[in-house]
């Protein structure tokens, strides 16, 4: 199973590679390696592949020293070696400032951040999501709210977040729970509406009454929808973190990505993309597995 | 021909010593009305009946004339409109431990194993756990199931699952057994024995039971007496005493009461006048435009 | 670098909306801490002060401080909250922070830029005056708005004269290679990179042609710049120390070193981007901390920023530009 996983990455690494390392495929663009009689190509400018005919053409005109260069990829595409060297010397290498924090640090951080963050908004998401679901009343009375608010954009938050709960790890976590909650309660409510009335019914019919019929009834029995949903909103709180972190002091991996970004060292940016990938990619198999352990009765799990 | 209203003196007997035991339950003038967005539908409308202790009453009607409605409103999940539920004389107000249920899709709990599913009704009304679990394994040997107890339903086959519901309405100790055409889903070799076993139990509890189906036959096979309601509004139509004599046996179908008893349900649910129940009824008997599919010459007939 | 000057207006609509909140916020929770806190952020005027923090400078001239890293538009929104006491920024974004309400004093300069932030032109346009009629792409509101009406003016245009086109400056790069754009306003590394994308583009105007359009410094929460004076007295003159050892020969690769690390790229990256930024010693800055007219006074050059932001209707009232700087500190003896 996850061999199969692992080999849908095959055929996109294949692309990669082949329009990295063939350069009759794309290489739009020549690597200066010697400027020639140009005056502004300088070693290892990039230029488009008609400018570099141009003035090459033009030196030869004008009887000056051609300019030399190699095919190569646009600045945003480096090559899968490249990938591989900064996320080796990432790991590897010791940060170059003074009490820095090292890339795994960093990215501890920035995991820290999502799982505070989801489980904040776990702790009253999922109870609130159920009993809107369990009881019509509540769920009209609070489901508008929820649900025009979950259209407020979580970043618009940030200044407000830095105002109330400082400038450290409370705000980045307040966009995260901002942009997770809303959505929670209504997934996870929509979840518990679907789950059988006969089931209820026949709890009822058993003597069940009150709290109990959430405890021993809906509870157990939307668990494995409920773990499923779950699953899905951890992947969303991951999305917000790269907003999370711009806000009070600058911290954690994607922090790390849109300093790189900036100053357009994209073997780095890739790098750290890769770095979330894996591990949100690698969590999630792993919560799969784990609920194929915990839901022995699920029959959908055959399907995931 | 016989009539379906000859007893034989032993059959009357019978019932005279079903109606001195008192009645356990009495519906008066019930009317239920369900009001929606569409507008309001009467599914029932003045239903007068009682049953006594330890009869077993088969409720037989057409598609849509408020069975379910009827037995949901008698287990406490649905609300009436008017008129009385009487259980031993207490008006019915919620579900609860005295009526069990058994419903026509199983509704077992998918989450708990077969033996969780029958510890639940104890385990609700408090017993320690080890009391539950000594009850249930007790309930499932006699449904023949003590092999199962550590599967999850899902791994059973439907007779069995059903076999579940039933111990799991059971072990609650009920004085009624409400049950929702129970056995509609299973094929007819199941459904014969699971039929045998139903009787099997009822004989040796003291329980009454109510029991919902469209099968004639099934109804004449377990029915002391049978409630034949007609459609919109949903009304009794009649209250017929089957005079099939007990212990009841497969082979009783070719006798001349039982057939006379069909015969007569027959004309009560299906009157000459063909009055389809459904759409898909009306096309079996030929009765509807069906759109032809297939090539006109390319006939099976 | 970009993540100077970010805010766009919406930003700033947002800050000022929530600002009473954030003011609410701030009375709760400050209760002045020890360590006096200063948000910086990556421009090379304020990563200068990253050698002081690794050097231990501050402890030696006995002032306890904390310097916290930001993003600008962060750090601008953590100082309007009141949750740092100071913070780096441009003498315009002090202005319109403050007409947001979170009023601040510049007690030190740290830098102007020299050459960074620049009019970037095609090929074919030799000077500001070709751009008569052309279309021309900046980040409205923002300082290379400023720097191009500046531009303009000095061969007697207006900026009507071109046709404004208002995009991002993180783009500026794609948007100079789209056909009927001529020029675009950026700074670095925005800028340059906007020179390779565009073979045979050409800076025509820098800032290096008007020192003084932008100003960067320390801006100060008022009652803290009261209340521990003597601490941010011991801050400015530590600036002193830096300018110094950045200025050296003979220290500057130690000190670029560092500033490169800060903000994650080599030092051989670093260097161009600190030459197009001149950074003021305290008596460098003492000189513009007198009151006049033009760029070259810190008064003058907050002047007409406050007329151009007012122009362009990032706020309504003009502001007390006095207010907002005290030259007290750097001139102190
Ligand atoms: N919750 C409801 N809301 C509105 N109308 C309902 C509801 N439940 C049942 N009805 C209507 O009440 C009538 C009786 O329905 P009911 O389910 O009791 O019939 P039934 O005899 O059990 O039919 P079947 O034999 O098909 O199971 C139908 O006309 C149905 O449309
Ligand atoms: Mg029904």
């Amino acid at each position: 199973m996850i061999a199969r996983k692992l080999g849908s990455f095959l055929l996109p690494l294949l692309v990669w590679s082949l329009v990295s390392y063939l350069p009759f495929i794309w290489h739009p663009k020549v690597q200066v390696e010697a400027p020639g009689g140009v005056d502004y190509f300088l070693p290892g400018m990039l230029v488009d592949r008609e400018e570099f005919a141009q003035q090459s053409a033009d030196m030869r005109q004008q009887g000056l020293a051609l300019p030399t260069g190699v095919p190569a990829n646009p600045i945003y595409l480096p090559a899968p070696h490249q990938v591989a060297k900064a996320l080796y010397t990432a790991f590897t290498t010791e940060p170059e400032q003074k009490d820095a924090p090292w890339l795994h640090e960093s990215l501890w951080q920035s995991i820290q951040i999502i799982l505070w963050g989801f489980l904040l908004s776990s702790a009253i998401g999922v109870p609130l999501g159920i009993v809107c679901g369990t009881y019509q009343s509540v769920g009209r009375l609070s489901e508008p709210f929820i649900e025009f608010f979950r259209y407020l954009p979580a970043p618009a938050f940030g200044a407000l977040a830095v105002a109330v709960l400082g400038i450290y790890d409370g705000p980045k976590i307040a966009i995260i729970v901002i942009g997770t909650f809303f959505q929670q309660v209504l997934i996870i409510a929509n979840t518990t509406r679907k789950l059988e009335a006969t089931l209820i019914e026949a709890a009822r019919t058993l003597g069940t009454r009150g709290v109990r019929l959430i405890t021993r009834v809906v509870l157990p029995g939307i668990l494995p929808d409920l773990y499923r949903d779950q699953r899905i909103l951890l992947g969303w709180a991951w999305t917000y973190l790269i907003v999370a972190e711009l806000i009070g002091t600058s911290s954690g991996i994607t922090f790390f990505i849109t300093q790189q970004a900036r100053y357009q060292h994209f073997e780095n940016v890739y790098a750290a993309m890769l770095i979330i990938g894996v591990i949100g990619f690698g969590s999630d198999l792993l919560l799969g597995r784990l609920g194929h352990f915990l839901f022995p009765w699920d029959r959908t799990r055959d399907r995931t | 021909m016989t009539d379906h209203l000859q007893q034989t003196p032993e059959v009357k007997e019978r019932f005279a010593q079903i109606y001195e035991r008192e009645a356990i339950l009495e519906v008066q003038h019930l009317g239920k009305r369900y009001v929606t967005a569409k507008g309001e539908t009467e599914a029932l409308r003045d239903i007068n009946f009682r049953v006594h202790r330890r009869e077993l009453v088969c409720v037989i009607g057409p598609s849509g004339c408020g069975k379910s409605t009827l037995i949901r409103i008698l287990a406490g999940l649905e609300s009436l409109s008017s008129g009385a539920v009487l259980v031993d004389g207490k008006p019915v107000s919620g579900p609860g431990r005295d009526r069990g249920m058994v419903f026509q899709g199983y509704s077992l709990f998918p989450w708990l194993t077969v033996k969780g599913n029958v510890m639940f009704g104890p385990e609700m009304s408090g017993h320690p756990h080890n009391i539950a679990d000594g009850m249930a394994r007790q309930w499932l040997e006699l449904v023949g199931l003590t092999k199962f107890a550590d599967a999850y339903p899902h791994e059973l086959s439907g007779g069995m699952r059903q076999r579940v519901a039933i111990a799991r309405a059971l072990v609650n100790e009920p004085r009624i057994l409400l049950m929702d055409e129970p056995f509609g889903a299973l094929d007819a070799q199941t459904r014969a024995k699971m039929q045998s076993h139903l009787l099997d139990i009822w004989k040796n509890l003291d329980i009454t039971i109510l029991f919902i189906t469209h099968d004639l036959d099934e109804a004449i096979y377990l029915a002391d007496r049978i409630l034949v309601l007609k459609a919109h509004p949903g009304e009794v139509q009649e209250l017929i005493e089957v005079p099939v004599p007990r212990p009841r046996t497969p082979g009783q179908s070719m006798t001349a009461e039982f057939r006379a008893t069909r015969a007569h349900l027959e004309s009560l649910i299906h009157p000459p006048e063909v009055e389809a129940g459904t759409p898909e009824e009306a096309a079996v008997l030929g009765q509807s435009h069906m759109i032809r599919f297939t090539n006109v010459t390319d006939n099976v007939e | 670098m970009t993540s100077r000057r970010t805010p766009n207006l919406m930003r700033r609509w947002l800050t000022q909306a929530l600002l009473p909140l954030a003011a609410m916020a701030c009375s709760l929770g400050a209760q002045a801490a020890p360590p006096l806190k200063v948000g910086y952020s990556d421009w090379p005027g304020w990563v200068a002060w990253q050698v002081a923090i690794d050097k231990g400078w501050f402890k030696e001239a006995g002032v306890d401080v904390k310097f916290e890293w930001f993003d600008y538009s962060a750090s601008m929104d953590a100082f309007a909250a009141g949750k740092i006491d100071a913070v780096t920024m441009t003498n315009g974004d002090a202005l319109v922070t403050g007409a947001g309400g979170a009023k601040s004093v510049m007690i030190v300069l740290t830098d102007y830029s020299n050459g960074n932030d620049m009019i970037v032109a095609k090929a074919g346009i030799k000077s500001v005056a070709d751009l008569k009629g052309k279309k021309v792409a900046v980040e409205q509101g923002l300082v290379e708005h400023l720097l191009l009406e500046n531009a303009l003016k000095k061969v007697g245009m207006k900026d009507t004269d071109v046709t404004l086109v208002n995009a991002k400056t993180n783009e500026m790069p794609q948007v100079l290679t789209a056909k009927d754009v001529v020029a675009v306003g950026a700074w670095q590394p925005v800028s340059g990179e906007a020179m390779k994308a565009v073979p045979g583009s050409h800076p025509i105007y820098t800032s290096a042609d008007e020192p003084g359009l932008i100003y960067d410094g320390v801006a100060v929460n008022p009652a803290s710049a009261k209340a521990r004076r003597a601490d941010w007295l011991k801050l400015v003159k530590v600036w002193d120390k830096v300018v110094a050892y950045i200025d050296d020969p003979k220290t500057q690769p130690d000190a670029v070193k560092i500033m490169a690390a800060r903000s994650g790229i080599t030092p051989a990256e670093y260097l161009p981007l600190l030459k197009g930024t001149k950074l003021l010693s305290l008596a460098a800055g003492s000189k513009v901390y007198v009151k006049g007219e033009g760029f070259t006074s810190l008064y003058g050059s907050t002047k007409i920023v406050d007329g151009f932001n007012l122009k362009e209707g990032v706020y309504k009232a003009p502001q007390n530009v006095d207010s907002y700087l005290d030259p007290s500190f750097t001139n102190a003896k």
